[in-house]
């Protein structure tokens, strides 16, 4: 079988620092895949180069077994949808109007939307509970709408692989838990799915496989259980923690020791 | 716009009415003076006011989509002054005939357009590096026109009446030039009016939904500059038609490029007859008004405006 996606010896430099350093992993059909690690650890430019945003210094990405630059923009805009960060703001647009960005890659009209991307941006904001935002203005909403909103412009693209930096940031538990059973259900539809995340429970509960980044190395990969553990805490995110296993769902329970500031440290913020 | 389309042929030198034009028009062979003066004056300098108003409206609107800044207009490419700067170079130059001082201008914007672009990619910092290099080349450009000046000043009136804008000149002669180039390049930018919004977005975001970018970009610069000194050149400069048209669709009615093109390139068109009628108004009895002082009069007051609303509505 062709792996969905196929990172092998991935290395991006800019100018004197390394951002990525020889990752090498691969996702299959139907997974999702959760990128974890510190702010700063590459996970957003793995994303980047996956959706060709970037041009790794070094190394080659297979989609489908095509290396990623050999597809045209149209061809792989087809095939992989992302929903980057920096989107940019500063114009007035409608919700509909952004989702419906979304159904450019397989329009045949150069001109209008037809009727049937109408139902793609209705189906794709419904799903995400943000079906009430269809006429809003985009800037005016708040920043977990507007995360909903172009989630749902990256669903709107009908791509067999879905990238999403963050994507349950500034979301309530409702809507986070929303958006992680919307990505299942894609993943079971055949979809390869990759998500970068810092909610290391949701990403356990959800994710097929996980893989910890830290400062531009994998230090860890493999199904959730065997992932999270108070070492990998401990050793890429600094901080001590007592992690549970609890009953047959994939939830741990992490519970941090509290470290107290003693009230000496604050001298100049009184 | 019919309305300023039907005052454009009345108003000159003698009014005429509207019934007395279409009497005009109809049977030519009663007044041939009248005739001649309607046909072979009014109706070219009508028809390549509204078609410059148009090219200028939609080139606006383009221009800012792709640098991504609603400040934008066809002049910040330095095009304008790189314009001025061929036809001053045209009027110095003895012995050239009068109508190379078009080609020279159009020379002279398309070159700093290029000077530009190679700038930009040289610096390859995007969109903004393409308004500082246009910037950069505009100024300069500006300063050797100065020399130029100071050193012919005997010449000066000549060029600076060029600079200013005007349609008197204008003749069939002059549409028939303009069209082939103006026609399929308006064409090609309103049919990109889709992707233009995609690319509103930035490039990385822009072909991750499936458009080309970077070709887009460059062929709609150059489609829209093409347009934009092609009109330019018989004209001369023309200032905040370009600016204000993009900039009163999206306030009255949608920033979606497939709106704002085609309205602004009306709007524009509006703007000039009425900037021309106003210039041509019997008001006005010695010399003609330069046409660029007008759409500048008028472009002013809404550019203030403009930047006082910015803070709210004010944007792409």
């Amino acid at each position: 079988m062709v792996c969905s996606i196929v990172v092998s010896g991935v290395t991006v430099r800019f100018e004197s620092s390394v951002v990525l350093d020889g990752v090498i992993f691969s996702v299959n059909r139907g997974e999702v895949l959760g990128v974890l690690g510190p702010n700063g650890s590459g996970k957003t430019t793995l994303l980047r180069s996956i959706a060709r945003a970037i041009n790794p210094t070094s190394g080659e990405i297979l989609v489908f077994g095509r290396p990623a630059w050999d597809y045209t923009e149209e061809e792989y805009s087809k095939v992989v949808s992302a929903m980057l960060p920096n989107w940019p703001g500063g114009f007035s647009m409608k919700t509909y109007e952004i989702v419906l960005m979304g159904c450019r890659n397989r329009s045949r009209n150069f001109w209008w939307e037809e009727e049937e991307e109408l139902e793609v941006a209705k189906e794709a904001l419904q799903l995400l509970g943000a079906l009430d935002l269809f006429e809003r203005d985009f800037d005016k909403l708040s920043s977990g709408e507007q995360r909903k909103v172009l989630i749902a412009k990256s669903l709107a693209q009908r791509t067999n692989i879905i990238l999403l930096d963050e994507p349950v940031a500034y979301l309530d538990i409702k809507h986070k838990l929303e958006v992680m059973n919307v990505l299942r259900t894609l993943a079971e539809l055949g979809k390869t799915v990759v998500v970068s995340l810092h909610e290391l429970e949701l990403a356990s509960g959800y994710c097929d496989k996980l893989l910890v980044l830290n400062r531009g190395k994998i230090v860890a990969a493999g199904e959730p259980r065997s992932v999270i553990s108070e070492d990998l805490l401990r050793e890429v995110y600094g901080v001590e923690a007592e992690v549970k296993w609890d009953g047959d769902h994939n939830y741990p329970l992490i519970i941090p020791k509290t470290k107290k500031i003693p009230k000496e440290e604050i001298v100049c913020l009184r | 716009m019919s309305v300023a389309l039907i005052t454009s042929l009345m108003i000159g030198s003698f009014a005429l009415s509207p019934n007395e034009i279409l009497e005009i028009l109809f049977h030519p062979d009663k007044n041939p003076v009248a005739w001649s003066i309607v046909v072979n004056y009014r109706v070219p300098r009508m028809l390549l006011a509204s078609i410059t108003g148009f090219v200028l409206g939609v080139s606006g609107g383009v221009i800012q989509t792709l640098t991504r800044n609603p400040l934008a207009d066809p002049y910040i490419t330095g095009m304008s002054s790189g314009a001025a700067l061929g036809a001053a170079v045209a009027f110095v130059i003895p012995f050239l005939p009068i109508y190379a001082i078009p080609f020279f201008a159009f020379m002279g914007g398309v070159s700093t357009l290029l000077l530009c672009m190679l700038l930009a990619k040289k610096a390859n910092a995007g969109p903004i590096g393409f308004i500082l290099a246009g910037i950069a080349v505009g100024t300069f450009s500006s300063a050797l026109l100065m020399i130029i000046l100071a050193l012919v000043s005997e010449k000066a009136h000549g060029i600076l009446n060029w600079i200013y804008g005007s349609f008197s000149t204008s003749t069939w002669t002059e549409i028939k030039v303009a069209l082939p180039v103006v026609v399929p390049a308006t064409l090609y930018l309103l049919a990109k009016a889709r992707d233009l919004n995609l690319l509103l977005l930035g490039e990385e975001h822009a072909s991750q939904l499936g458009v080309r970018a970077k070709t887009l970009w460059r062929l709609t610069l150059v489609a829209s500059s093409l347009a934009v000194a092609t009109c330019v050149s018989f004209s001369g400069i023309i200032g905040f038609i370009g600016l204000m048209a993009p900039h009163m669709v999206r306030l009255l009615v949608s920033s979606d490029n497939r709106f704002v093109l085609p309205l602004a390139g009306l709007t524009g068109a509006l703007l000039m007859l009425l900037s021309d009628d106003l210039v041509r108004s019997p008001m006005n009895p010695i010399a003609e008004i330069p046409v660029g002082a007008v759409t500048s009069m008028m472009g002013v007051p809404f550019f203030v405006f403009l930047l006082l609303r910015r803070g709210s509505r004010f944007g792409m």
